[in-house]
């Protein structure tokens, strides 16, 4: 990755100082509204940021972590919502790595029309929240939408987004929205697959299950440890279906959602939080880190074992 | 699992490979296309379904959807799209929409390329240490609070300006351009420079020309994220005649919430444009997405 310097080739005098001069403004940008910002994080949590401007910030140590881990009704609820994250990252990680898996071998055959399914999977990945969460809040409507029919159909009942099992159903919703990316990531990586290997596994007789773990599978690894990788990720940091399909309910916020809330006076108090969501941010960050490491290490070892 | 049929990818090589099975294929083999098939419908179902209910539901008149929200509607109402077209403000939503959309978007891509080209070539010192902090960036907590205490201390929240500034930075697109220009021979640099090309011209009529490809996939995949955005939009935004079409919609829902044929006519006038930009731009997206992906 790293460039080595090189001369600059285009002449002396203000033709050396351009590449310099010219890439200040991205880079300027850059440090000023994302690198800055992420890393000041850290430092706002150890605050009592506002959201007013001109109100003096004082230094609280740790008062934001302690508050929100250990004092009160309050950090009960960010711990449940801390547990409910990663409820909604297993369970979306495991689902969506599956159905992406199984529509990439399904639209990965020379099927009529596989191209139009293709495109049918991915779409939704690219509409955005507000669109994919009011087409779901439609289609979940309680007492006489789609979902509600059916339910009735089979016999049961269900208050969908507005009742007890709305977190599931955001859950739906988010795998129904993503899976088509991790579609996309495994058919680039079945792509790349040469076809000899499968001509001569099958002139071996090998069955189609035994391709798939013989063949397929093994020479997936860069595709399914990425999936694997960003699933994992993705889902921690995801919370903005929850916005749109249920808005900020106790019993169904995940950590990023509690987050955004606390920090913009979305709990109900208006209060805008932002050192206490500061140190939610890091709590969450550290969430990431560690468990992003792990899938990394764990990923690291199959491709040594496959590769 | 047994749905993966790469045999046929072997023993039919040569043969019109979409042309359905010939007489001789197996019955293993047909089996498995029945089950692909069969498998391929129900998830088209499950990821049509939500999508037809919506644009039925948009041409039904309100009566009729209370009586009937999910059937095929009994005529075409098409009165909900105007409708909502100017009960929402929908006009200025888009406008509103197209200006971050595109200023911020043109002003991004072209700082990015100023900025890749010298990394990509190492014309700058410390060109590695300047990417190394686009690759991490993706891995650092996200920069939301922060970020709202710059954009409200320079005074610029709810302005147009403080929206577009949030815009003009994105860690994969910068990846993107760097890695597509690598591959552009630097025999060319030296033979520009030898006709007395400067480096503006260079950089502005003839790299530019070279990489429209890395162009056009970081232009589409930034300006969808940027179409897309509502959350920023929510926070940095509390003037109606500033928000685009994505908070618009939210504020739509919120008013006529329990109106669902408009409500569905709105949601489609909002993704009608992104369905025609995919279709278009199919291949610059995927490409932009899966390369921004095996990065991070």
């Amino acid at each position: 990755m790293a460039a080595t310097q090189q001369r600059n080739l285009f002449g002396g005098g203000r033709q050396l100082i351009y590449p310099w001069l010219l890439l200040l403004p991205g880079l300027g940008f850059y440090l000023l509204i994302g690198v800055g910002p992420s890393l000041a994080t850290a430092i706002y949590s150890f605050t009592d940021a506002t959201g007013i401007r001109n109100i003096p910030i004082s230094w609280v140590g740790f008062d934001n972590y302690d508050e929100f881990l250990f004092q009160g009704a309050r950090s009960r609820d960010n711990l449940d919502a801390l547990q409910r994250t990663l409820i909604f990252m297993v369970l979306v990680t495991v689902i969506q790595f599956g159905i992406g898996l199984v529509m990439a071998l399904l639209v990965n055959q020379k099927l009529r029309g596989r191209l139009v399914f293709r495109t049918l999977f991915f779409v939704p990945f690219i509409l955005g929240v507000a669109v994919q969460g009011l087409m779901w809040k439609l289609f979940l409507r309680p007492g006489g939408g789609p979902m509600d029919d059916l339910f009735g159909l089979l016999g049961m009942e269900s208050q969908f987004l507005a009742g007890t099992n709305a977190f599931y159903w955001v859950i739906v919703v988010q795998i129904w929205a993503n899976a088509g990316f991790t579609m996309v990531i495994f058919l680039a990586g079945m792509q790349t697959i040469p076809t000899d290997l499968f001509e001569a596994a099958a002139v071996d007789g090998a069955s189609g299950w035994q391709l798939f773990k013989n063949v397929t599978w093994p020479q997936l690894t860069p595709a399914v440890n990425t999936n694997f990788l960003l699933n994992i990720i993705g889902s921690l940091q995801a919370w903005m279906l929850f916005l749109v399909l249920t808005g900020y309910k106790k019993g169904v916020q995940v950590l990023g959602y509690v987050v955004y809330a606390e920090a913009f006076g979305q709990t109900g108090t208006a209060t805008f939080r932002q050192g206490y969501a500061a140190a939610a941010s890091i709590v969450l960050f550290i969430l990431v880190l560690v468990l992003g490491m792990a899938a990394n290490a764990f990923v690291t070892r199959r491709e040594r074992k496959y590769l | 699992m047994t749905t993966v049929n790469p045999v046929e990818a072997g023993s039919t090589v040569g043969v019109d490979l979409s042309a359905p099975p010939p007489p001789s294929a197996s019955s293993r083999e047909r089996r498995t296309r029945i089950f692909s098939y069969a498998l391929l419908l129900i998830l088209a179902v499950i990821y049509l379904a939500p999508v037809l209910v919506l644009i039925f539901a948009s041409l039904k008149s309100l009566p009729e959807f209370f009586q009937d929200p999910t059937g095929l509607p009994e005529g075409l109402e098409t009165a909900n799209f105007t409708e909502a077209w100017s009960l929402a403000n929908f006009p200025n939503y888009l406008l509103n929409s197209l200006i971050y959309t595109v200023v911020a978007t043109s002003a991004f891509v072209i700082m990015s390329v100023f900025l890749a080209f010298p990394i990509a070539r190492g014309y700058v010192k410390g060109a590695g240490a300047i990417l190394t902090l686009y690759v991490v960036a993706l891995f650092l907590p996200p920069a939301l609070i922060p970020q709202f205490q710059l954009i409200l201390n320079l005074g610029l929240v709810n302005t147009r300006p403080g929206y577009i500034l949030l815009f003009l930075i994105n860690p994969i697109g910068l990846i993107i351009l760097v890695n597509y220009i690598k591959s552009i021979p630097r025999e060319l640099d030296e033979s520009a420079a030898m006709d007395g090309c400067g480096y503006i011209r260079f950089v502005w009529s003839v790299l530019m020309p070279l990489i429209r490809p890395a162009i056009a996939t970081v232009t589409v995949i930034h300006a969808i994220g940027i179409w897309n955005e509502l959350i920023l939009a929510t926070v940095y935004l509390t003037s109606d005649d500033l928000y685009p079409i994505t908070r618009g919609l939210i504020v739509f829902e919120g008013v006529y919430g329990s109106d669902w044929p408009k409500l569905a006519a709105a949601v489609l006038m909002l993704m009608a444009p992104m369905l025609v930009l995919y279709l278009f731009l199919q291949r610059y997206i995927i490409s932009g997405l899966t390369s921004g992906a095996v990065k991070g």
